[in-house]
């Protein structure tokens, strides 16, 4: 019994002294391990009379917790330390660059056109697309076009022949539509539209339109303006409120331009986004829709507007260039 | 001068803001001599709007507060005058009209005029408008129109033959200079002022040299007419020439007002020279408009407006807008008055109930309905996920012009051209992407880039929408403690063709067999689909790349994503995954480097079978200790059971079983 007490007095003063947890980790093994001194002294239970037996058994157990808990003790309190100077070994500058992820930027105008979609296709619109290349019959007949009318000049229009053009305006895709489905409709494009014009700061041959129509029973200027309010708010946030102006498009009676102003943008002026109107009763009755019991309502945007309103971007020539110092500034 | 015309407290920029509500936007308000001077756009339909008179209308319909004057009266009366029907002009001259395109024609004739320096009012008012000040005449025209909305024309009475008029179509050939000293070709399309000899003007668009007014004029015949509008624009497209009384014609004239204009020059003429001219109006009217009625329904307006305009509103909207209008029960009808041709349906009327009421009271409701789900479908959402894909894939997306000129990347097929191109940069209708790709990649520097484009590309068959994408150098801005791993090359620019086509669940395979001399002759390939070709991968052809002035390999693909769409499924079929693990062997052998990598897979791939889960190549040598010809190859197979583990003895009789399939098309292991 005296030996027990001999080698835990022992170890506890080795204990004490150690400098670090390694020296720890070998005093663990000496003391406790399963060769270790005091793990040993229970082999010399087998010397001793049966009766004494259980309480040296207990005795070299007790003497084992004991010292387990100093040496755990021990090891906490070196831990700390040992452990402040390795994180003062692993510091780092944190104010050096940070590695740049390879995703892909996405071009300006897709991000004025990915919240289109989002507006218009929550409100049930179906997305359809049209040529570029168009047939004049969609881009001109179909839209109640006199026949003589002025934007189907050859300087105001890309002609490739006499029947096919390069379209001037998103409605183009209405007349497609109306060929192969009947209301109730709710239909949107967005694309490419092309005018013979000298390019400079703020006009461009080419450039994005997106044409929205709805024809239902009952569709009334009220619809329009409450799917432009929506469209306004999500666009230039919930302040933008939508003015219509009378204007003249042959494919719309009564036919609106539409401006949007809010406070934050713009100095609260009203800034024209596009044309609109209820579907011409020409064009629905060529579609032979019935204008007794459907009316139609029909808007289109010019898609560079947006980033071009929202961002203060300023030139129209930036949008097809592809110039990276441009367009990493939004994607 | 619209004050002449509306007595009203109301400022520039509120007859400005008025004149907007009623469609006829204004564009700027500058002062000019002292006055405000509002710019306002008329609409292409409504050409009553190209006069002050005119606009005087629309801001009294709009703005009932102001009051008209005793000249906008006069001009509503269309300026009656007690000698019109007096013989002494027709005894001087005669008109004889011998084409439709003019439907009337009249003249008053001056006599001893002094046609000298107009005075200062007159002056001043022309100038405030941008026109020159000519002499007393010419500019008591062009005030009269700009009032009234009439083209005029004074001629030298004296330098007309025969001092008589004559309206007929020209003959083909025939020249005239008109008094812009410009000669021209005319055509039967263009109908001509003559006298008793020829052409003295172009009618409706501009007079002739030798006829025009000048300081020596001794007598001057001015001419009102009304000519038809789309034989005007003709002429005036033929001509080439634009000028305020085409631009009016083209837009449609009233009728009705071309004696009135007339009195009204000869009542500003007195007030100006206190001279008077000859009694008499010389009015040759063989077709009169057909007045035309247009009934609304006032609940049917109320219902297409989206808002309630009451029936008596509506009804003085029409009359102040110079209808003479009926009703009854809630039905309105209105007799359309003669310088409104664009008002031939009920929703014309619809429209001009509800501009004057103001677009403005229209509440906003959201549309009601039954609705489809609403957004992108089938191909467009296709094209949408791949494109999403692009960006994930970490190239940067460009949207280039559809027109453009050629390039060595244009396809072999013909490209279609614009018909009257306004420059060779915008020439043709693009065949590919990969120009665009490569004018994008010069521009920003030509190394280092990841790009990629979606949109449609043209030839004589068809409008296609493709993919393409191109990446050269390394896909990462240098950085101080990552170094980039490695540069592009063919097979960066297959992996993300395989990655796109994957993620739009397509199956496709990559094929050597492709011959494209836009590309690295030994460096490319067609992507295959079950419904056949469907683009190319490989580098840009050294010499073009070259002439685009390239230091580095530039590897470009380009994709239909019609025909990819054609062939992809809704989605993959998943398979069950084993939770047993799995046990991993590779393997190293020499092969002959003609023996296409895609052929040792399938024999890899066979001879494994469904327990070969997966297998990768890690590594190819071909240096020391490799014959010539033939390149070492590691591959790595990864093998798992189902429901049971693998032991080492099946897994390499797995393996074994692998090696003597492969030794049998040539490899040795190693």
């Amino acid at each position: 019994m005296q030996r027990i007490a001999e080698v835990e007095e022992k170890a506890v003063a080795a204990i004490s002294a150690a400098a670090s947890t390694d020296e720890l980790k070998l005093l663990d093994q000496q003391y406790l391990g399963k060769k270790g001194e005091l793990t040993g002294l229970m082999r010399l239970i087998g010397t001793l009379p049966p009766e004494d037996k259980p309480q040296f058994g207990g005795a070299v157990n007790k003497a084992k917790a004991r010292l387990q808990g100093v040496l755990d003790a021990r090891v906490e309190s070196l831990k700390g330390g040992e452990r402040a100077a390795q994180y003062e070994k692993e510091r780092i500058d944190v104010t050096l660059p940070g590695l740049t992820p390879q995703a892909g930027r996405e071009h300006v105008l897709q991000l004025a056109i990915n919240r289109i979609h989002a507006v218009l296709g929550t409100m049930g619109f179906e997305y359809a697309e049209g040529p570029e290349l168009e047939d004049f019959k969609y881009n001109f007949d179909w839209l109640n076009y006199p026949e003589d009318h002025p934007a189907m000049d050859e300087q105001d229009t890309f002609y490739i022949t006499d029947d096919t053009l390069l379209r001037t305006q998103g409605t183009a895709v209405q007349g497609r539509v109306f060929e192969i489905e009947k209301p109730p409709l709710r239909h949107y494009s967005i694309g490419r539209t092309f005018r013979n014009e000298t390019v400079d700061r703020t006009h461009a041959h080419t450039f994005f339109q997106v044409d929205c129509f709805m024809v239902d029973e009952g569709v009334s200027m009220a619809h329009l303006k409450g799917t432009l309010d929506t469209l306004a708010s999500a666009m230039f946030g919930d302040e933008a409120k939508v003015r219509f102006r009378p204007d003249f498009f042959p494919f719309v009676e009564p036919g609106v331009d539409y401006a949007i102003s809010t406070p934050k943008l713009f100095g609260g002026k009203w800034v024209e986004l596009g044309g609109a109107g209820m579907i011409h009763p020409n064009i629905l009755r060529r579609a032979g829709i019935d204008t007794e019991k459907y009316s139609g309502f029909a808007f289109g945007l010019g898609v560079e507007r947006i980033p071009m309103m929202a961002w203060g971007i300023d030139d129209l020539r930036n949008f097809l260039e592809n110039d990276q110092r441009f367009l990493e500034q939004f994607g | 001068m619209i004050r002449d015309f509306v007595e009203t407290d109301l400022s520039a920029e509120e007859i400005g803001d008025l004149l907007t509500m009623t469609g006829f936007e204004l564009e700027e308000i500058t002062e000019e001599e002292g006055e405000p001077v509002l710019d306002v756009n008329i609409m292409a339909n409504r050409g009553d709007g190209a006069s002050v008179f005119g606009m005087a209308r629309e801001l009294l319909a709009k703005h009932p507060a102001a009051k008209p004057t005793e000249l906008y009266k006069k001009s509503l009366n269309r300026h009656p005058a007690s000698d019109v029907s007096a013989p002494d002009a027709a005894s001087k001259t005669s008109v004889t009209l011998e084409t439709p395109n003019c439907t009337r024609y009249a003249c008053r004739i001056f006599e001893d005029v002094e046609n000298g320096e107009s005075p200062e009012w007159l002056q001043k008012r022309l100038r405030q408008i941008g026109q020159r000040p000519i002499s007393l005449l010419v500019d008591l025209t062009n005030y009269v129109m700009m009032e009234q909305g009439q083209p005029l024309h004074a001629f030298d009475m004296d330098k007309l033959s025969e001092g008589r008029i004559v309206v007929k179509q020209a003959k083909d050939g025939d020249p005239f200079t008109t008094l812009d000293d410009a000669e021209h070709k005319l055509t039967a399309d263009n109908m001509m002022i003559c006298d008793g000899s020829g052409p003295v003007a172009v009618a409706g668009v501009m007079g002739g040299l030798e006829t025009e007014v000048s300081a020596t004029t001794k007598n001057c015949l001015l001419e009102s007419a009304h000519f038809v509008n789309t034989s005007v624009r003709k002429t005036r497209k033929q001509l080439n020439l634009f000028t305020e009384a085409s631009y009016r014609f083209e837009r449609h004239v009233d009728p009705e007002g071309v004696v009135a204009a007339l009195n009204r020059f000869a009542e500003l003429y007195a007030e100006c020279t206190g001279k008077s001219h000859v009694p008499g109006v010389v009015d040759v009217y063989p077709i009169k408009p057909t007045s035309a009625r247009v009934t609304v329904r006032m609940d049917r307006a109320n219902r297409i407006l989206g808002m309630d305009v009451p029936l008596q509103d509506a009804t003085a909207y029409l009359t102040r807008l110079g209808y003479e209008v009926t009703s009854e029960g809630s039905t309105i009808t209105a007799q359309i008055p003669s310088w409104r041709i664009d008002v031939v349906q009920e929703e014309d009327l619809i429209e001009e109930i509800g501009r004057v009421h103001g677009f403005d009271k229209i509440p906003s409701r959201l549309p009601e309905g039954q609705t489809d789900i609403g957004g992108m479908v089938n191909q467009e959402k296709f094209t949408n996920h791949l494109h999403e894909e692009a960006l994930r894939c970490g190239l940067d997306q460009m949207l280039s012009h559809s027109m453009r000129g050629k390039h060595p990347l244009d396809t072999d097929k013909p490209a279609i051209e614009l018909r009257t191109p306004h420059s060779p940069e915008i020439a043709f209708l693009r065949t590919s992407l990969l120009p665009c790709l490569a004018d994008a990649a010069v521009k920003n520097g030509g190394k280092n880039l990841h790009l990629y484009e979606y949109g449609h590309v043209f030839d004589a068959e068809k409008e296609s929408i493709n993919i393409a994408l191109l990446v050269t150098g390394v896909n990462q801005s240098e950085h101080w403690g990552h170094k980039a791993s490695s540069t592009a090359d063919f097979y960066t620019a297959k992996g993300l063709v395989e990655r796109l086509a994957e993620s739009g669940n397509v199956s496709i395979s990559v094929s050597p067999d492709s011959a494209d001399t836009r590309l690295h002759p030994t460096r490319q390939a067609s992507v295959l689909t079950s419904a056949g070709p469907a683009g190319v991968i490989g580098e840009i052809h050294p010499d073009i790349a070259d002439q685009l002035g390239f230091t580095e390999p530039v590897i470009v693909a380009e994709l239909d994503l019609e025909q990819l769409y054609s062939v992809s499924a809704d989605h993959r079929e998943p398979r069950s995954i084993s939770r047993n693990p799995s046990i991993r062997r590779d393997i190293a052998f020499v092969i002959d480097k003609s023996t296409p990598y895609s052929d040792v897979q399938a024999v890899i791939e066979k001879a494994g079978g469904p327990v070969l889960e997966k297998n990768w190549l890690f590594d190819t040598y071909d240096g020391r200790g490799i014959e010539p010809g033939q390149h070492s190859l590691a591959v790595a197979l990864q093998l798992r059971k189902v429901g049971e583990n693998f032991t080492d003895e099946e897994a390499n009789q797995v393996r074994d079983s692998i090696v003597s399939e492969l030794e049998a098309i040539g490899a040795k292991l190693r």
